[in-house]
């Protein structure tokens, strides 16, 4: 057991530091906390596309990629530096910290390239480069209307036809679909064995005829994702990725990829948060109130155990043991940043709802955040899923 | 940040392990309800580790965490958490005696409003195993320090609900010997290290109490199957191992901190933030296991036959000492809003 990081991750921290210090862009600094599924719809229903990934954005995540920071882990055709775990963690850390974000699109870097290097063949881990560097954008086809909890009761259906697929279906909360140009589509291919059993995963180009997409407002009134209609789309064959039918397998990958390095981020932004509600309780004046400071200092207990929960899973981790503590971080980190955003909007009083710039000191920030907290509960697997996973798999009780 | 745990330690948790589950089942806890000398033959065994009491705090906290599962009774912790650390502070010649587990001792701080903190009064209360100690070492304003022989001052036991940590209120009025001073960064690093220690032990209590409901979750039969696979069973226990993994990282942690140099902290408060939370997570992890575990029981969980019962009464006890969940919130809110 040890508190500091050894040489190596020293000095891999001062290079990180010294290349963001000068590269990093000024559009960080007005705080991005929520970024990446922004992008406003008009009255007239068309989304400005700009919004969600801005030109200076793509930029950044390119300038990351060919410095071999993208993904530090990757080799540097990949974007990166052949980096260790802990040099990794020592990275996102760094990101979180200076709330940067590495990207505004996570599916291509984030889901496509490991499933691809994982699962792909050698045409298709081709895609990778791209994919991480963010000149191609990505979505993923995963949710339907009849699918979100239940994703392996998806309908999309995928039937043969020679060389090719046919695609019929719906799926539904699909980020980045107004801008992405090629999409990972789970698809039904066998409507007569176990649901889990039939479904196989397709690359699919979102310019092929046949897709519609209609966007779909948050409720926080921002568009950043989507319904995306598929009427007998022709997909070339031989861009299935895996084999027919071995679809689950890969979104189980998918998943974990996606949840390896997350925690860091939802700590950072939850310690930073509850900071953050000891400056709006000064401002207004409860900072001497002994109900308030019982509260803030419960959610930074809360949020500075889960921190050393994350360092503890990470260490079994590194040493190639399953980590079971990372199933906690993604429902405790959303269900206590939802609570603190809550806790933030309380603090205010009456001007908890107020978004006018000129009313209000703190403009809709926290009803922001709290709005869009509710993502955090539910996708990626809602906090009951996490429940269930819990119970299951880490505390070892039957299935129901 | 490094929580793994060196060869080492993984073999003096298992050594502990393997000893406490055979020395201390649950019919030793009860049999030492009616009578404390039931404890003999655990420290026996205990008094070999005695050693741990000046040494890195996550071995010592790695060891206690097991005795808490156990809810062993007995003179290992004030031993090795709170007396052979100021004896180490003051360079006391008792010292050596202690870590070869010959002699055994007890603190004595809190006054009549039960908090650990410094004060004159000549009755000290809620001293543990004053009786069973061969020695009690009296803080008092200043720091000042007496070592004293157990066999000096008047105990009278407090009877609690607690029947497997004893504790006493000791009378020292009219006992002879002046203190040696004591410097008060040292006294609050002492207080720190044995909150720590009962985080530590805390944190093995709530996970025996969690264990054991999870195991019967997996037995009981009602409406043809295991409660366990109930959803209502699952997401209760889900969010029990959750306050009980975060209480364990946070204990770990502060541990960490309190054998850290100043150099290794982000600040020098660092220590009482990570202590503060460690025992306020405790807290709420092994008052949130015992009454999830009790629920989970059902009907012969409410039983005095049932075990459960055992850890519940220390979850409680050990909450309440050194400064409950919510009176750790408000020290811990002290430091943040100050530091802001």
């Amino acid at each position: 057991m040890h508190l500091t990081w050894g040489p190596e991750e020293v000095a891999f921290r001062e290079e990180l530091g010294a290349f963001l210090d000068e590269h990093v862009p000024p559009e960080f600094e007005r705080g991005f906390d929520y970024a990446g599924e922004g992008g406003e719809v008009g009255d007239d229903g068309q989304l400005d596309a700009d919004n969600i990934i801005p030109d200076w954005a793509r930029r950044w995540q390119a300038t990351l990629f060919d410095h071999g920071w993208m993904i530090p882990a990757y080799p540097p055709e990949l974007g990166g530096r052949n980096a260790t775990l802990v040099q990794t963690l020592v990275y996102l850390e760094e990101l979180a910290r200076r709330r940067v974000l590495r990207s505004f699109h996570y599916p291509g870097y984030g889901i496509v390239s490991p499933s691809l290097l994982e699962f792909g063949n050698e045409e298709q881990k081709k895609l990778v480069p791209a994919a991480v560097r963010g000149d191609t954008i990505w979505c993923i086809g995963m949710s339907e209307p009849n699918a979100g909890s239940d994703l392996a009761g998806l309908q999309t259906r995928a039937t043969r036809d020679g060389d090719r697929f046919i695609v019929n279906g719906q799926k539904v909360w699909t980020s980045y679909a107004m801008v992405a140009q090629k999409c990972f589509v789970y698809v039904r291919t066998d409507a007569d064995v176990p649901k889990h059993k039939g479904i196989s995963l397709l690359i699919v180009d979102m310019d092929t005829p046949g897709i519609e997409v209609r966007p779909l407002r948050h409720l926080s009134r921002s568009a950043g994702f989507a319904e995306v209609f598929f009427t007998d789309v022709e997909v070339p064959a031989e861009n299935i990725v895996g084999e027919v039918n071995d679809g689950w397998r890969i979104t189980q990958g998918s998943l974990a990829h996606e949840r390896a390095g997350l925690w860091v981020e939802g700590v950072c932004r939850l310690d930073a948060s509850v900071l953050s509600l000891i400056d709006v309780a000064q401002r207004r004046g409860l900072d001497q109130d002994a109900g308030v400071r019982r509260d803030i200092a419960t959610m930074y207990e809360q949020a500075s155990s889960l921190r050393a929960l994350g360092y503890k899973g990470f260490a079994s981790f590194a040493q190639g043991s399953s980590a079971p503590e990372h199933s906690y971080m993604k429902m405790a980190t959303s269900e206590m940043g939802k609570a603190a955003c809550e806790y933030g909007m309380q603090l205010q009083g009456a001007y908890g709802p107020v978004m006018d710039p000129e009313r209000g000191e703190e403009n809709g920030r926290w009803v922001n955040y709290f709005f869009m907290s509710f993502a955090n509960t539910i996708a990626g697997g809602s906090s009951e899923i996490q429940r269930n996973i819990i119970a299951q798999r880490v505390l070892g009780l039957p299935r129901s | 940040m490094d929580f793994s745990f060196s060869d080492d330690q993984v073999l003096l948790r298992d050594t502990a392990r393997a000893i406490l589950s055979k020395e201390c089942p649950p019919s030793l806890v009860r049999a030492h309800i009616d009578d404390p000398a039931a404890v003999a033959p655990l420290w026996s065994q205990l008094k070999d580790f005695t050693a741990l009491g000046d040494g890195p705090c996550t071995d010592l906290c790695l060891f206690i965490d097991e005795t808490g599962y156990v809810a062993a009774p007995g003179v290992f912790f004030p031993t090795t958490a709170m007396f052979a650390p100021l004896l180490a502070a003051l360079d006391h010649e008792l010292l050596p005696s202690v870590l070869s587990g010959e002699v055994t001792g007890t603190v004595a701080v809190a006054g009549a409003d039960g908090h650990w903190t410094l004060n004159d009064e000549p009755v000290k209360t809620f001293v543990p195993e004053a009786d069973r100690v061969d020695w009690i070492a009296v803080v008092d304003t200043g720091p000042t320090v007496r070592v004293l022989p157990a066999a000096d001052v008047a105990t009278r036991q407090t009877r609690m609900v607690d029947f497997s940590r004893l504790f006493f209120e000791v009378d020292t009025t009219g006992t002879p010997g002046s203190g040696v001073g004591l410097d008060p960064a040292v006294f609050n690093d002492l207080t720190a290290r044995a909150t720590a220690a009962l985080a530590a032990e805390m944190v093995g209590t709530s996970r025996r109490l969690l264990e054991m409901a999870i195991a019967y979750a997996k037995e009981r039969i009602q409406f043809d199957v295991p409660i366990g696979s109930f959803q209502a069973i699952q997401h209760r226990l889900a969010e029990c191992s959750l306050a009980v993994e975060r209480a364990t990282a946070a204990a770990q942690y502060a541990s960490m901190t309190l054998d850290a140099s100043d150099a290794e902290l982000s600040s020098s408060q660092e220590r009482f933030r990570a202590v503060h939370v460690a025992k306020a997570a405790a807290g709420n992890a092994a008052t949130r296991a015992a009454k999830d575990s009790i629920q989970v029981h059902g009907g012969i969980g409410y039983t005095w036959e049932h075990d459960l019962h055992l850890y519940l009464r220390r979850a409680v006890g050990s909450e309440h000492w050194l400064g409950t969940t919510s009176w750790h919130h408000d020290r811990l809110a002290d430091l943040l809003f100050k530091a802001r």
